[in-house]
């Protein structure tokens, strides 16, 4: 039988839980956003070997899963002498990942704008700094917000990978909740509610900043 | 009256790899002149204009602005220092077959930007002098509209304002009325010939073979990177001798012939 109590009483502690995993994908985005920037102003930079720094941060971070990469992380981060908490390692490895992803869909948001836009700015003597602040930057931002909130919901979903680090967010808190009280259905339908919402919020959020920066 | 600037092209080649799109151009634009750029499609028009300010880098031979060489420090030499450069295109205006306005700006806002960031007047100013470029175009009524809410006739008068606000010396349009509809073309022209009537010097790349029969003191007709020929208005468009230029004539009065 389904029990209807032991469903609703799972919310109080996944919700707490659900602080992790909003923390990870939260931090892990902002990290991703300002990698991400740095390795797409490196891709496409006029340096070669800044060209191929980034190409190579990008393939190899697309082409290795996150749990593997979460993983190797933790082991290798005491190994260089670096002692931080699992938390941070699960953020900074899920914010390197997401930097890669983040990186291309501004390469791609930049490279939509037509060419007649700068053009336009150098053709008065605009200087290359204000013609990437003032034209290009602001457009391509607003360009890619839908796929930046994509990305954050992904984040949400792959944020339930760090419990191999020991962090108890939703996705651990449920499995440990689902072996003390032997209701797995439950519980798990519970967290999968707790993922849908938090999503549903986010996609929600994607809808107003697409609508509110429409021109 | 404005002041003027004249354009001196001498022998300027450029080449797309292997292909060669300008083969030894020679032209001379006169201050306060209308000059007319005109020729099939893919004969070179758009990239002889855009060496003229240097958007399209040519290979060799001499763009001149008022006697100063533009894109190189001497003929064949080394690039002129990009600073160098974009002094130069202060004074080249320029206006775009596709409008190239920046969507995220209001029409204000699209010719107060250059006023700020390139010739760096406070913005008060650059607000005021921007409502008087856009009078001066029949828009001081859409001073607050983003581009998405202008007609294609507006949007180009909005780019031609943002080039007369820098107080340029010297125009140049690529096909401004290509993309519009019919019914807004003459707006546009209107607008071009005042502009004309003040002493500008412009080079206009244009299908527009009213204009160019009315306005312009001079038309070039190009074909295959070639400058073909360079004279009045009448003389090319009314009595052409070379054959090239009677074949575009005849398909151009075919094609608008119903
Ligand atoms: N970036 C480029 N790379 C290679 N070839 C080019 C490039 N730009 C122009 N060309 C070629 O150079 C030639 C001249 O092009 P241009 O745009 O100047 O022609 P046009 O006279 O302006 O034609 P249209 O009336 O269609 O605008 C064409 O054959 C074109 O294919
Ligand atoms: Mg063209």
């Amino acid at each position: 039988m389904f029990s209807i109590e032991t469903f609703f009483d799972s919310f109080g502690p996944l919700f707490w839980a659900a602080r992790y995993t909003l923390l990870v994908s939260g931090l892990g985005i902002a990290l991703g956003l300002v990698i991400g920037a740095l390795i797409c102003a490196a891709g496409l930079s006029r340096w070669t070997a800044a060209q191929r720094f980034a190409a190579i941060w990008v393939s190899f971070l697309r082409g290795v899963p996150l749990l593997v990469q979460l993983l190797l992380m933790y082991y290798l981060l005491p190994v260089i002498g670096i002692n931080v908490p699992a938390i941070a390692a699960a953020v900074i490895t899920v914010g390197i990942c997401a930097s890669a992803y983040i990186s291309e869909i501004w390469r791609g948001a930049i490279g939509a704008l037509p060419k007649g836009q700068s053009e336009a700015a150098i053709a008065i003597g605009m200087d290359p700094r204000n013609v990437w602040t003032r034209i290009i930057l602001p457009q391509a931002v607003v360009l890619s917000l839908p796929a930046l909130v994509n990305e954050l919901i992904l984040l949400v979903k792959a944020s339930s990978l760090v419990s191999v680090v020991g962090i108890l967010e939703v996705t651990r808190a449920s499995q440990a909740h689902a072996a003390t009280t032997f209701r797995p259905l439950e519980v798990y339908l519970a967290a999968a509610c707790i993922y849908l919402l938090i999503n549903l919020c986010l996609a929600g959020l994607g809808r107003y900043l697409e609508h509110r920066t429409a021109v | 009256m404005v002041q003027a600037s004249s354009v001196e092209i001498r022998k300027v080649n450029k080449f797309y790899g292997p292909f060669q799109a300008l083969k030894d151009i020679d032209l001379s634009v006169p201050p306060g002149k209308v000059t007319c750029l005109i020729g099939p499609s893919g004969s070179g028009k758009s990239t002889l204009l855009r060496c003229i300010n240097f958007l399209e880098e040519y290979d060799s031979g001499e763009v001149r602005i008022d006697d100063q060489l533009i894109g190189y420090e001497v003929p064949g030499g080394r690039k002129m220092p990009a600073r160098k450069l974009r002094e130069m295109r202060r004074s080249i205006g320029m206006v775009f077959q596709q409008f190239n306005l920046w969507p995220h700006m209001t029409a204000q806002e699209n010719v107060a930007e250059g006023l700020i960031r390139v010739r760096g007047l406070p913005r008060a100013e650059a607000a005021d002098r921007a409502v008087e470029a856009l009078r001066k175009v029949g828009l001081g009524d859409k001073m607050a509209n983003h581009p998405a809410r202008l007609s294609g006739g507006q949007q180009q008068r909005v780019a031609i304002a943002r080039a007369i606000a820098m107080e340029p010396q010297l125009m140049l349009f690529d096909e401004p009325t290509s993309a519009l509809d019919p019914e807004l073309v003459g707006e546009v022209l209107n607008v071009m010939k005042t502009l004309a009537g003040e002493g500008m010097t412009m080079v206009v790349v244009t299908h527009e073979m009213g204009f160019a029969a009315h306005v312009a003191d001079q038309v070039a007709f190009m074909e295959a990177g070639e400058l073909v020929a360079v004279d009045a208005p009448a003389r090319i468009l009314h009595q052409p001798e070379d054959p090239r230029i009677q074949g575009f004539l005849r398909t151009y009065h075919e094609r608008n012939a119903f």
